[in-house]
């Protein structure tokens, strides 16, 4: 759940075409129009990564006049369902995936069942991936994965490459050069199905 | 009762809020002392920065640092990049980082004839941040206008490594050689848990979003930095690598700089210099048994720092961050990660965050890293709307202020804070060069 109170605003006396921010934004809300840039306010998700990477510095960010939730309503869904789905990623259902947004695993599974097919799907349906758009880019992909989706990273875009090892898939064979050097592989292995494994809290 | 010691000036940056309205620092309080480090652990060795010698210390420790390492593979025609991060420039003032840079490029040219030699900066979260110091010590200028920051969402480069496909940032690798440069200093020992410390750029600063959510979500707390061995052992990696060359830094200042062909041996030398220095700080920070942390240094509220140690490892030191045979600090991301929605650990052994912070007493510290977490399960008292406000826009921490209250003055909130936690004890996080500022009753207990 993220509640937006900013929007990227392009000063078109600055904008040059480059086209980095198309290429950064992770709801993919940014296109081009008369070699400027054009950004689809209703999409955007207020991350500011526009803003952050333009070279011109040509986007500015400005409150909102009314602020947007973005939140998946996980009423009339089957929450057996849904933790089934975050375990199968290896996830518990509560643990937070978002640092930014304290989005939680079982909101990500809410979207995917609710339709979301791609990463940027689900940062605009949950504001996930939209706080610091860094460190929650796999998550996403091993909930995907989960669920049996295959997303396909946006043609020419740097939003996302592909998804990454986890603990669980590290060969035996980096596991044993490496175990001496104080990387605790199969130690962490543990904590982490214990943590899959816990029981729920309940919702707040 | 020794007079406090200035501390690190407020920044003007877009992460924080504008130096002017820094209005009071919360060393100058009543009933503010300091301690030096040497006071404390007298076997402390000597530094070179701050000492008279100034800046020119690092200068010339650098050339001779240099003078042992082999450079000779780099012709007159190849390109250099030397890459940086931006935890360098907020070591005492970051001049001693920006001089080492500067240093570095004078080398190469002179050893090698090769002049095209270009300085890249690695981020944290605060993509803009490196530019910023580029554009303060005119690094733009000396590199011939060939300094840029680099961020994780640029465009990236697919590293083939021992576990699969990683990603680095493709400016950083954009060159013949690379150079390595960086510092000792142990900051977030709670990620890198003193394994491969001096490696970790290559899995953070330097690398892409896929390969730093591999870190901090995809291997556990303890393995998460073989993300950064993976990719430098890589061929792609190894190719381009030339050397390293490293500020050695304790809690109280610049020991030296260490340069090295091999980064693994330079490695067990500033592990050796972590555990020995910063330990000791840690432990004595763990025998505080009530204070109020004050935030005051122009840095993201994880990263402000008392005698080198960062608060992310106060708020967890009542857990060894050294021991690796506990899984978990008290805080880290996995560790927040596993709050469960009644706002309490999943697992009953998970440690709590340390109990003595009483009270957070947020002064002067910047947006741009997600912080709800702390004032979510540390009373927080942040001075002046301005600041509220910048962090109610900051897309890190939409939800700081909702669990923090407002006070208008440093004076207001240290009164508000005394009275609420009952403890005159205070420990100041404002990266004073050399000690600690801090109360006096917590001065006479740390001595």
């Amino acid at each position: 759940m993220k509640l937006i109170t900013v929007m990227p605003v392009v000063d078109l006396e600055k904008c040059k075409g480059c086209k980095t921010c198309v290429k950064v934004c992770p709801v993919v809300a940014i296109g081009m129009q008369d070699k400027t840039a054009v950004i689809d306010v209703e999409r955007c998700r207020g991350c500011g990564d526009c803003e952050q990477r333009c070279p011109e510095y040509a986007i500015t960010m400005a409150l909102r006049d009314e602020p947007v939730l973005a939140k998946v309503d996980m009423e009339g869904l089957d929450y057996d369902e849904i933790a089934k789905l975050c375990r199968a990623a290896k996830f518990h259902p509560e643990q937070v995936l978002c640092y930014c947004t304290a989005t939680r695993a079982d909101e990500v599974a809410a979207a995917i069942m609710q339709g979301a097919k791609s990463p940027d799907d689900i940062s605009y349906m949950t504001g996930m991936r939209t706080g610091c758009k860094v460190e929650c880019i796999e998550p996403i992909l091993r909930l995907l994965e989960a669920a049996g989706i295959e997303p396909k990273p946006t043609p020419g875009g740097w939003q996302w490459y592909g998804r990454t090892i986890t603990a669980w898939e590290i060969p035996e064979a980096v596991k044993e050069k490496y175990g001496a050097r104080g990387f605790y592989f199969d130690e962490d292995i543990e904590l982490l199905n214990r943590i899959v494994n816990a029981p729920l809290q309940g919702k707040e | 009762m020794r007079p406090p010691i200035t501390p690190i000036a407020p920044r003007p940056s877009q992460y924080g809020i504008d130096p002017s309205l820094v209005k009071t620092r919360v060393a100058e309080l009543p009933g503010m002392t300091s301690l030096t480090l040497r006071e404390l652990f007298p076997d402390l060795p000597s530094v070179i920065f701050p000492s008279d010698e100034g800046v020119s210390a690092v200068r010339r420790h650098t050339e001779q640092a240099l003078s042992n390492v082999d450079m000779s593979r780099i012709k007159p025609d190849h390109k250099v990049n030397i890459l940086s991060s931006h935890h360098g420039f907020t070591l005492l003032g970051g001049e001693p980082y920006a001089e080492m840079l500067r240093t570095i490029r004078d080398v190469i040219e002179e050893k090698t004839g090769c002049s095209n030699i270009r300085l890249r900066a690695g981020v944290g979260l605060r993509f803009r941040e490196t530019e910023e110091y580029i554009r303060r010590y005119k690094l733009d200028e000396y590199f011939k206008g060939k300094a840029r920051g680099v961020a994780p969402v640029d465009e990236g480069v697919a590293i083939e490594t021992e576990i699969g496909t990683l990603y680095g940032i493709k400016r950083i690798y954009d060159a013949d050689w690379i150079v390595h440069a960086h510092n000792s200093d142990v900051r977030e020992v709670h990620f890198h848990r003193m394994v491969d410390r001096a490696v970790k750029p290559f899995g953070m600063s330097y690398a892409r979003i896929e390969t730093r959510s591999t870190y901090h979500q995809n291997l556990g707390p303890r393995a998460a930095n073989f993300t950064a061995r993976a990719i430098f052992d890589s061929p792609y990696v190894q190719d381009k690598f030339a050397f390293s060359c490293f500020l050695t830094v304790a809690p109280h200042g610049i020991l030296g700089v260490d340069a090295d062909n091999n980064l693994y041996s330079l490695n067990d030398r500033v592990t050796e210099i972590g555990c020995r220095y910063y330990g000791k700080m840690m432990t004595l920070f763990g025998e505080i048994d009530e204070c109020i942390a004050a935030l005051d240094f122009p840095c993201p509220v994880v990263y402000v720092f008392s005698a080198g140690v960062i608060y992310a490892n106060f708020v967890a030191a009542n857990t060894d961050l050294f021991d690796l045979s506990m899984p978990l600090p008290a805080y880290t991301w996995y560790t927040e990660a596993f709050y469960g929605r009644k706002g309490r650990p999943l697992l009953p052994d998970i440690p709590l965050l340390n109990p003595a912070v009483k009270m957070c007493l947020h002064s002067y510290a910047w947006i741009g890293y997600p912080s709800a977490f702390f004032s979510e399960h540390i009373p927080t008292v942040v001075v002046g709307q301005a600041q509220a406000d910048l962090f109610n826009r900051d897309p890190q921490n939409l939800t700081y202020m909702k669990h923090a209250v407002i006070s208008e003055n440093t004076e207001a909130a240290m009164d508000f804070a005394r009275k609420v936690t009952g403890t005159d004890k205070v420990l100041i996080f404002d990266g004073a060069p050399g000690g600690i500022n801090l109360s006096k009753p917590l001065a006479d207990l740390l001595r």
